[in-house]
């Protein structure tokens, strides 16, 4: 689900390069985002045949992921949410990774006013900019970011707003600025086998190598 | 007047003594907010939820020849956060209706358009595994 205010237009060609054998869909409005309580993108959720849902997580980033409009791959994460989802679909209610009813509502949680309040603004901010009415669209976004901090697709979807290198920049500050602070974090982790939990999501660049060799030569 | 409820954008008639609350004409509330008014009260699936006696004839009235519903105040008393911009209204999800997801743990149901035109909804995947997966361009 390609979940983007942009509709097909924003996402197709990244459709059309994963040549895809599943259902997709875009999602430009975030309402499954909203139904989930999900703030950021990965978000996945396991539901059964009886439609239970057994899983719902955030931050199920793959080894390798694409971000900044393309600008670069980072490793994030790593496997263990594909390898688990995989044991699910062969062993269904067997799998160890199905959660107990107690962990459901542990995870599962409401949500406070302020985020509820952000949910309906930030619609409205993505119908102004549907429209064409950028000032409009840009308040409330802001109104909705102020809100609801936290959560990243208000931040992400708002910024991009202004342009894919605004957005670029504003994301790769914000993570920086995560990285400084000890007591944030975007999500809990998975709790899977192999999972390679980083508190702060700190990107490890493909071409860090490279660019680290770059400084020294400089420095020198 | 537009409203933004449940992922959908309508537009729908606005009661011309009163543009600062909104109201909905009767007959429209189920496709502007998914309620609608049956004898036990104002209806959402299977929550009911029952009119305050004092207030039921401050909340439906009559006006431009039509029996509207005043959805602002109703909205209130569920705790629906809803936000206004000139003509254009928002609502938020209702908390009770979350409460109940989260309770049950039922995959809320939706309805998106996939790559083809085609439309889907959850509930059609009833009887089959299913994964659902996040991503954007950003």
């Amino acid at each position: 689900m390609a979940q983007d205010s942009g509709g097909p237009g924003a996402v197709d060609k990244w459709f059309d390069r994963a040549k895809p054998t599943y259902r997709c869909v875009v999602d430009p409005t975030h309402e499954i985002s909203s139904l989930f309580g999900w703030v950021n993108v990965p978000s996945a959720a396991w539901i059964d045949e009886d439609g239970q849902i057994v899983r719902s997580n955030e931050g199920v980033y793959p080894a390798e992921t694409t971000i900044g409009f393309g600008l670069g791959k980072v490793r994030m994460g790593d496997d263990s949410f594909a390898v688990a989802t995989r044991d699910w679909i062969e062993r269904g209610a067997d799998s160890e990774h199905v959660w107990t009813s107690r962990e459901l509502a542990e995870r599962l949680k409401p949500v406070d006013d302020d985020r509820l309040m952000a949910e309906a603004t930030f619609k409205l901010a993505l119908h102004f900019e549907a429209m064409g009415d950028s000032e409009r669209a840009l308040r409330h976004f802001g109104a909705a970011q102020d809100l609801a901090p936290d959560n990243w697709n208000y931040q992400r979807q708002g910024w991009t707003h202004k342009g894919t290198a605004y957005a670029t920049w504003k994301i790769l500050r914000r993570t920086s600025d995560m990285r400084k602070s000890t007591d944030e974090s975007f999500y809990d982790p998975t709790g899977l086998p192999g999972e390679n939990f980083r508190r702060y999501v700190e990107p490890e660049w493909f071409w860090t190598p490279a660019v680290r060799r770059v400084k020294q030569l400089v420095r020198r | 007047m537009i409203i933004l409820s449940n992922g959908k954008t309508q537009e729908f008639a606005q009661r011309s003594d009163d543009t600062e609350t909104l109201w909905v004409r009767l007959n429209e509330l189920p496709d502007a907010t998914g309620w609608s008014m049956k004898p036990q009260g104002a209806c959402l699936g299977d929550l009911c939820v029952p009119l305050p006696e004092h207030k039921r004839e401050e909340w439906i009235a009559d006006a431009d020849d039509w029996v509207w519903f005043n959805y602002s105040e109703f909205a209130e008393m569920l705790g629906q956060k809803y936000v206004r911009d000139g003509d254009v209204w928002s609502l938020g999800s209702i908390p009770e209706v979350r409460r109940m997801g989260l309770e049950s743990a039922v995959a809320p149901d939706f309805e998106v358009t996939d790559r083809n035109g085609d439309t889907l909804r959850l509930s059609d995947f009833r009887g089959h595994k299913v994964v659902l997966f996040t991503w954007s361009s950003w």
